[in-house]
């Protein structure tokens, strides 16, 4: 088996997977059509402000998973489907930012700063398009990056990396994720100590389910999904809704703007954005490669890299950045899309999730098996098959037909979302709390589940009231296991040396990373305040 | 919130894990180290030892301070507490509408039995996700509205449509406790 072998397996795993319809003699496989509803359910999503493409993955798991079951035919179906809902959130969000000013996603921020004057000048369809155009061309490339760096990075981490230095590797990367995400390495250290101690209750190699205070019900473990959906999507929920409270904001009346003129993206247009897309997408992907550094930083950063260009380049007769300037959404979205496909580099290389799609995805495939995010999928084995490499280049393939989709459908369909904006928050985000629970209650069957999942709520409510990061407690819930189990071996297989860590050339360089990125962004913090 | 961190960090470090774990960071089994089931948690408390030690001297002094604020609590321990309610009415309606028809009619149905026939598997998810979502929307708005009902009782119906009616392997709550 060659590398070429493995990547038309991977192709035709998802062209020639289990047929749906056949069409004009054509066999449609189900993946392909799940690949397209994700899509379509992620820009819809992503334009409905109050949602975000995880909750959509977190609504949509136990459904995928009661139609596909736990065979690993349904890995392909089940992961395209997130996928889909991952791209097609990212470019749905800019669709009420450029509208009604209202970002659909955190990340669409900085598209309000020029989108909405466009569309107060008329000129919302352009406004859209260039959007469009600039988030699938940093996604494309995003991609690209993905496809190749990440077997080598997997390759390198399988060649050079034994026991005690992907300890130290785990550990780097906790570290990372808690001083970067939030921007607070003391908040990213405690959330990351919460995770880790909710991820070791109940778990162990002993008889004796630890840290349990005696509970039955805890003596199983907290379940992933209960852990995740609670503090992320619950947590949020709750928060969002005392926020609206708080305000009171109905989404009052809203002002219509007619389009005037010429609306439609020329070459010239294109020619003239292309070199704020490219910075963009360098920026946004060079960001989304680490894991925990979030869309909105590479959005902020591309805009204020754009924005020096602008200044330079800028025509006498054209509008400011910030007041209407197609560049500027142009250097947004191109950022902020680049960072979905990078961002499974570290999923797909090492199984560290650098954020919330990122770790449903972990979610998926550990619910329904048959497929560990790591350096180990990367074996491309000459005399059997590894059917783990196989579903990850099936992953590549639908990344990238789910690329297709959007530079074909992808700006019509997002075109149209704009009537999104028009459900009101406090009505929806009821519901999705409800529907939230259910996904849940479907999944694990016992009322058990739902509190836990609510203790996770509140827990993820008070920490975003003290502005603390849920995302390095949910990551450290996730990688806790690993950690303590690669510790375990790495403790074996020296001999029981106790500083395994430090003894070791590579695992001492990570461990002094750990801390120095711990102190240096402690030091920063200082220096701000 | 530092001192908090540094408290909770000691607490566990001193009395949960060492009383709630059977064997301590390192043991002996069979002549071998290994690895014991305290070191892990152990390792997570100095990540919370860690963070509130950083956080009394670094941000304390910050300007930006996140305020809690009392009032925004009580309203989310109000929506908590519609949650719970919700939840109980859930999970006792369908048993509770049994024992009334059983009381009117004289009959012996069981809900155990009935919990995946309809209508009756639906009675607890429809009046407790109706109770839950009216009751936050109306907690949010500062008032009841029959939009507010009217849209409930349309997410419930849509949830048992997604949900429920096309698989036969999945639950709706409470459906699998009673």
């Amino acid at each position: 088996m060659g590398t070429l072998d493995y990547i038309l397996m991977g192709i035709q795993a998802v062209f020639q997977g289990p047929e749906l319809f056949s069409f004009l003699g054509l066999s449609i496989s189900v993946t392909l059509v799940m690949i397209l509803a994700g899509f379509l359910t992620g820009i819809a999503v992503g334009a409905t402000p109050g949602l975000a493409g995880p909750v959509a993955m977190a609504i949509a798991l136990p459904i995928l998973i009661s139609i596909f079951g736990y065979t690993p035919d349904a890995l392909l179906p089940v992961m395209g489907f997130l996928i889909g809902i991952m791209k097609g959130a990212t470019i749905g969000g800019a669709v009420p930012a450029i509208l009604f000013n209202t970002p659909g996603t955190p990340d669409a921020f900085m598209t309000t700063l020029d989108g909405y004057p466009m569309t107060q000048r008329g000129k919302a369809k352009k406004a859209l398009r260039v959007a469009h155009f600039a988030s699938a061309s940093g996604d494309t490339f995003s991609d690209i990056v993905l496809i190749i760096c990440a077997p080598f990075l997997a390759l390198l981490v399988e060649a050079y990396l034994d026991l005690p230095e992907k300890t130290a590797l785990l550990i780097l990367s906790l570290s990372f994720i808690a001083a970067v995400i939030g921007g607070s390495a003391a908040k990213g250290l405690i959330s990351t100590g919460l995770g880790l101690l909710a991820a070791y209750i109940g778990t162990g190699e002993d008889f004796y389910p630890r840290l349990t205070m005696g509970q039955p019900g805890l003596s199983q473990g907290f379940p992933i999904a209960t852990a995740v959906l609670g503090v992320l999507i619950i947590g949020a929920i709750l928060k969002e809704l005392e926020d609206l409270w708080r305000r009171r904001r109905d989404s009052g009346i809203l002002l219509e703007h007619r389009d005037q003129g010429d609306q439609r993206l020329h070459r010239a247009d294109i020619r003239r954005l292309l070199p704020y897309i490219g910075r963009s997408a360098v920026i946004g992907t060079a960001i989304g490669a680490l894991p925990g550094i979030g869309s909105t930083l590479a959005a902020t950063l591309g805009y204020t890299v754009g924005k020096a260009r602008y200044a330079r380049k800028k025509r006498p007769d054209a509008p400011e950045f910030g007041k209407g300037a197609a560049e500027g959404i142009a250097a947004t979205e191109a950022a902020n899309s680049s960072v979905s496909g990078a961002n499974l580099i570290p999923v797909l290389s090492l199984g560290i999730p650098g954020n919330a799609a990122a770790v449903f995805l972990i979610l998926a495939a550990e619910s329904i098996g048959g497929f560990n995010p790591g350096p180990s999928v990367f074996r491309f084995t000459s005399d059997s098959v590894n059917p783990e490499l196989v579903v990850a280049f099936g992953l590549f393939t639908a990344m990238m037909i789910a690329n297709l989709l959007n530079w074909t459908i992808g700006g019509l369909f997002m075109r149209s979302m704009g009537v999104m904006i028009r459900i009101p928050k406090q009505m929806l985000l009821p519901g999705v709390l409800l529907l939230t629970l259910t996904a849940i209650y479907a999944q694990e069957t016992r009322m058990e589940a739902i509190w836990f999942t609510m203790g996770f709520g509140v827990l993820g409510y008070l920490m975003r009231a003290v502005e603390i990061s849920p995302l390095p407690f949910v990551i450290a819930f996730i990688l806790g296991g690993k950690l303590e189990e690669s510790a375990r071996q790495a403790f074996a297989a020296t001999g029981g040396d106790p500083w395994f860590l430090f003894t070791n050339p590579i695992a001492a360089l990570f461990m002094a990373m750990a801390l120095g990125v711990i102190l240096w962004t402690a030091r920063k913090k200082k220096g701000v305040t | 919130m530092g001192l908090l961190t540094l408290a909770f960090a000691a607490v566990a470090l001193f009395a949960w894990i060492p009383l709630d774990t059977q064997t301590g960071i390192i043991e002996k089994v069979r002549r071998q180290v290994a690895i014991g089931d305290a070191l892990a948690p152990s390792v997570a408390a100095g990540f919370l030892i860690l963070g509130g030690g950083l956080l009394v001297p670094v941000e304390r002094n910050a300007e930006h301070q996140p305020r809690v604020s009392l009032r925004g609590l009580g309203f989310t321990a109000g929506l908590l507490a519609i949650i719970c309610i919700s939840f109980v009415a859930m999970r006792y309606s369908g048993p509770l509408v049994i024992w009334i028809v059983n009381s009117a009619q004289g009959g012996d149905l069981e809900y155990r039995l009935l919990r995946d026939t309809a209508p009756w598997k639906y009675i607890g998810f429809f009046i407790g996700g109706t109770l839950l979502i009216s009751c936050a929307i109306s907690l949010v708005e500062g008032q009841v509205s029959r939009k507010a009902l009217f849209f409930s009782v349309l997410a419930v119906a849509a949830m048992i449509i997604i949900y429920d009616v096309p698989f036969d392997d999945l639950l709706l709550p409470p459906n699998g406790d009673v």
